[in-house]
């Protein structure tokens, strides 16, 4: 029978058999032939994409390894060896030759690309006056108008891309432009363009605090922060505004976080009332801002709401009296130390009481002898300087 | 006089200092990562009057290149710069421990890196 | 007469089923084809004026501690926690388990680093083999080295497990002191988690590769390249298939079965709470994610397991057949383990995807399609020696099978390329490329046999033997200076 196919397939009978018999096959034979081609076909679309996908790829690759070193050179030379820097004058006097970057192959649609990739490259590891030369680098080639060509696309990815190289290159653009897209239903352009508006608007920048009514994702806090801290003349405002008013638990955590980077004494009483919220993990968030700006004066609120806590708020307490290290409230640490059932409490009370050591030090000593083994061991353990959690 | 090893896996970096320095009149000797850097200053015999350093990189972090300088009697007084990107105060902290004499945050000034460099150089050559 | 109607309407009763079955593993194929090209593509459009940069440099970076265990893995062992210190992650500590090993890893490491005995307050959350003792290193360069000594607990799980309750961190890094790690890992692994929305990331993993032909340094891959034996070379594009094509698809609608035991990341407070990893299982990973799930869901805790596309993980694939069959009686035999313990999630609504889409599939295309395939095999030798058979289409379907499987396979390299122009040169590509065309002659019937010979150990209950897999050691290359340099 295998004999008797074999040789009708190879007999130059194929034809008959896929298409005369074909029609003689049940349905499922059918189906499973049409599919055999389908496959085929598909696999080869695969091969010829994989070769075509490589391929672009690696002409992006060489033509890019063969204009960086050029744009590299065009740079130092006129940028970074600027004469102009050496002599400690101000920016607007320096002057830069831009003759270089003029030449026709600067006209090519995707050596400006590589030609922007570069200067945020630079960018992102210079400031002062490099940094500002580049800007002007960028302003004077008039790169922001292929920036604007890729806002203007349909495409959000392009939009992303747009909005990066403008918040990279501190290019201010008007609000209309930004505000409509941080609506946008794509997180990462919406993200985006907050970004920007944070840095590139010059009214009310914090605007988005009050508008914004989907958590603020952590990784967007890491992005904010980092443009929030890092953008000159940014007029930083009381953060307390919105830990009082805004109804975004996650604003309030990250203008936490910012009260404490600012050390704003101001916004002190703001915090304190945010000890009365429902939302424990808010709370905590509250301690740990208390904690780290050492406001000595909540302490003994801190330690007096204690019993009634939950685990979490109760670890951040612990860390909050060490942290103020005012040496009121060894009693506590030590009662703490020695009767707590969970763990975590135990050791971080008795990292408090070390970081209260130059109060603490007898109770310390005491400890550490008439103890239990274990607690003997967690004491040893946060006071081994070689440890460090 | 003054010879620096610069040891910084970005490219840019790399050549960005590497140039300005050089304008400065110093020799700048380059090592792309950690291992490059122990070599050249195991066949140089620690013989640098600076070392910049880059924190995250291949093979060994800046952290390992400065415990191994600061270790070595010919190393012990070759100071130390770190160029980080990385911001928390424990890495700050972890680098002055281990003998850094300075810790620069990237996006740097080049301006304040030579002013650095130059009353570290001087610092150094005064206590000789 | 009565009896050869009763066989008949059996033999139509049996390829129906088949037919069905083999359709629907088809179209469930297809369906994951489209789903991870969309994650995929997803992915590269969001991530690529991504700069991870931002991340390293923010004070907020959530911590994560990086769990290794070892056991016997002297020859490697400096150069590998060596690439796990030079991670690029601004908060993070490694925690490297010996696992009471026979051989002087553990004086290695002492030695290398500068270790010192220091006492430890250690909570055992997870009950594991006694944890002996803590090292530290009094070389502040170390400082995020933390070394555990433990009593041999022949298995990774219960190693795993110490590591997890010495953890100081929120998150945990699960890999083995033999992969390779990409220096992003951490960076990119964690984005997945703080850019969600409203579900809790309970893990995240990513894709893995073979190391077998790659060109390792000291803990570095300085070149990707694909396997030059056989035997791993069906293992890589195994993994691409599984993972890139798999995972991926199943990421797109929050189904994903399982975080790699080679690579993940997971949230500690929900490990531990359902009891860290299972020291009995074959197929710890899987049996965590499965009990991590079902304790979301039992918590009401909205849960999502995500993937990356990226390979960021390279591990060293079994060469000799011995080896090979030994490691996937095991994952086999951890499977059947695994699902006739979470059998009551089977089609139980009450558990979402897990029971409705991540065990139904599990069950019937992982579990049961070896047996299956055994059983059509039989099938189709019997009806032989009856005659019974019709070979133009037997062999039509036979064709079928083959061309789509080629397809699949060829369609997940294609998509794992979209990320990453993974390999050198174009003749690397094509030697993948072409490896499918043999996978379904000579790799997938040692897959099917070995995976019954470990359901046939599930039922009759072998005792463990935990392989230890000889390890060629990465990177022997010959000593450079400064291998000599660092070792002080």
């Amino acid at each position: 029978m295998i004999r008797e196919f074999f040789s009708e397939l190879f007999s130059g009978e194929l034809f008959r058999v896929f298409v005369y018999d074909f029609l003689y096959f049940p349905t499922v034979i059918q189906i499973a032939v049409i599919f055999i081609f389908i496959a085929l076909l598909s696999t080869t679309i695969a091969y010829i994409s994989i070769l075509v996908r490589r391929y672009r790829g690696h002409r992006r690759d060489v033509r890019r390894a063969r204009i960086n070193p050029k744009i590299d050179q065009l740079i130092t030379e006129n940028i970074i060896l600027n004469e102009g820097i050496l002599e400690d004058k101000p920016i607007e006097d320096i002057t830069i030759n831009l003759e270089g970057f003029r030449k026709p192959l600067y006209k090519k649609r995707w050596v400006r690309q590589a030609l922007i990739d570069r200067l945020m490259e630079y960018r992102k590891n210079f400031v002062g006056t490099i940094g500002e030369l580049l800007r002007i680098v960028y302003l004077e080639l008039e790169l922001d108008k292929d920036s604007f060509r890729k806002m203007k696309s349909p495409r959000w990815e392009r939009k992303v891309q747009a909005l990066v190289e403008f918040t990279s290159m501190d290019f201010t653009i008007a609000d209309v432009n930004i505000l409509p897209l941080t609506n946008s239903k794509v997180r990462e352009l919406r993200a985006e363009a907050r970004h920007a508006y944070i840095k590139l608007s010059k009214n009310e920048p914090f605007k988005f605090f009050d508008i914004a009514t989907e958590p603020l994702l952590q990784w967007d806090q890491i992005e904010l922060f980092k443009i929030i801290t890092s953008t000159k003349d940014i007029a930083i405002p009381n953060f307390a505004r919105w830990v009082t008013y805004s109804s975004n638990k996650t604003v309030i955590s990250f203008c936490l976080k910012l009260i404490v980077y600012y050390n704003q004494q101001a916004a002190i009483p703001a915090v304190v009332k945010l000890l009365d919220t429902k939302d424990h993990f808010l709370r905590a968030d509250a301690i740990n801002c208390i904690g780290k700006m050492k406001i000595e004066e909540v302490e003994a609120t801190l330690v007096n709401m204690y019993n009634n806590q939950p685990l979490n708020c109760q670890i951040e307490i612990l860390k909050a009296v060490g942290r103020i290290e005012s040496g009121k409230y060894i009693d506590f640490l030590r009662q703490e130390f020695l009767h707590a059932t969970d763990f975590d409490l135990r050791k971080n009370a008795a990292r408090s009481l070390v970081r209260n050591e130059w109060m603490a030090k007898d109770v310390i000593q005491e400890l550490m002898v008439t103890s239990t083994p274990d607690n003997q061991l967690i004491l040893k353990h946060v006071m081994n300087p070689l440890i460090k959690y | 006089m003054g010879k620096i090893l610069l040891v910084e896996d970005d490219e840019i970096m790399q050549k960005v200092i590497e140039k300005i320095l050089i304008r400065e009149g110093l020799v700048v000797d380059v090592a792309r990562n950690g291992k490059e850097a122990l070599v050249k200053l195991e066949e140089n015999n620690f013989q640098y009057d600076m070392m910049i350093t880059d924190i995250m990189m291949p093979y060994a972090n800046g952290f390992e290149i400065i415990s191994r300088v600061k270790s070595e009697e010919l190393g012990k007084k070759i100071p130390v710069i770190i160029i980080s990107s990385v911001g928390n105060e424990d890495s700050v902290m972890e680098g002055f421990k281990l003998g850094a004499d300075d810790y620069l945050k990237k996006p740097i000034m080049a301006g304040e890196l030579i002013i650095r460099v130059k009353r570290l150089l001087a610092r150094a050559n005064n206590v000789l | 007469m009565e009896e050869s109607s009763f066989w008949e309407v059996l033999a139509g009763f049996y390829e129906s089923t088949v037919f069905v079955y083999g359709t629907t593993l088809l179209l469930i194929y297809a369906m994951l084809a489209i789903f991870s090209l969309i994650a995929i593509s997803h992915f590269v459009k969001k991530n690529a004026f991504v700069d991870y940069g931002t991340l390293v440099a923010s004070p907020l970076a959530p911590g994560i501690s990086v769990i290794a265990p070892a056991f016997n893995e002297a020859i490697t062992i400096i150069s590998n926690v060596r690439s796990l210190l030079t991670l690029n992650y601004p908060q993070f500590e490694v925690i490297i388990v010996n696992d009471g090993s026979s051989d002087d890893t553990l004086a290695k490491m002492v030695d290398e680093f500068e270790l010192q005995e220091v006492e430890f307050a250690y909570n055992a959350k997870i009950k594991t083999q006694e944890v002996k003792r803590f090292f530290k290193s009094v070389n502040p360069a170390y400082s995020a080295l933390l070394v555990i000594d433990k009593v041999n607990g022949k298995s990774k799980a219960d190693a795993t497990n110490a590591g997890i309750n010495a953890a100081a961190f929120d998150y945990f890094l699960c890999t083995d002191v033999d992969c390779i790690l990409d220096k992003d890992t951490l960076l990119k692994l964690v984005k997945p988690v703080m850019e969600e929305q409203h579900k809790r990331v309970i893990a995240v993993g990513a894709t893995l590769r073979m190391a077998n032909s790659s060109e390792i340094d000291k803990g570095v891959v300085v070149r990707m390249k694909p396997p030059k034996k056989l035997l791993p070379r069906f293992q890589e594009i195994e993994y691409i298939r599984s993972f890139v094509l798999g995972k991926m698809g199943w990421t797109l609608v929050n189904s994903v079965p399982n975080v790699s035991g080679g690579l993940g990341l997971f949230d500690k407070e929900i490990a531990i709470r359902c009891g860290g990893y299972d020291y009995q299982s074959f197929g710890e990973d899987m049996e965590l994610m499965f009990r991590m799930c079902r304790y979301a869901k039992d918590n009401k805790i909205d849960y999502a397991i995500r993937y990356i596309p990226l390979t960021l993980c390279w591990t060293e694939g079994p060469e000799t057949l011995r080896i090979f069959m030994r490691q996937r009686t095991r994952w086999a035999r951890g499977l059947a383990q695994l699902m006739f313990a979470h059998k009551k999630m089977l089609f139980n609504p009450n558990y979402g995807n897990m029971g409705m889409v991540v065990m139904p599939y599990n069950f019937f295309f992982e579990l049961l399609a070896p047996v299956i395939e055994f059983t059509g095999i039989i099938y189709y030798i019997v009806m032989t020696i009856l005659g019974l058979i019709n070979w133009k289409y037997a062999i039509v379907l036979l064709i079928f099978v083959y061309t789509y499987s080629v397809m699949i396979t060829t369609i997940s390299i294609l998509w794992d390329q979209i990320t990453f122009r993974y390999y050198k040169t174009w003749r690397e590509v094509l030697l993948l490329c072409v490896t499918p065309f043999l996978e379904f002659i000579l790799y997938h019937p040692l897959i099917v046999i070995f995976s019954l010979r470990g359901y046939y150990f599930f039922l009759t209950g072998k005792k463990h033997t935990w392989g230890d897999m000889q390890r060629k050691g990465f990177g022997n290359k010959p000593e450079t200076k400064a291998k000599v340099v660092l070792a002080n």
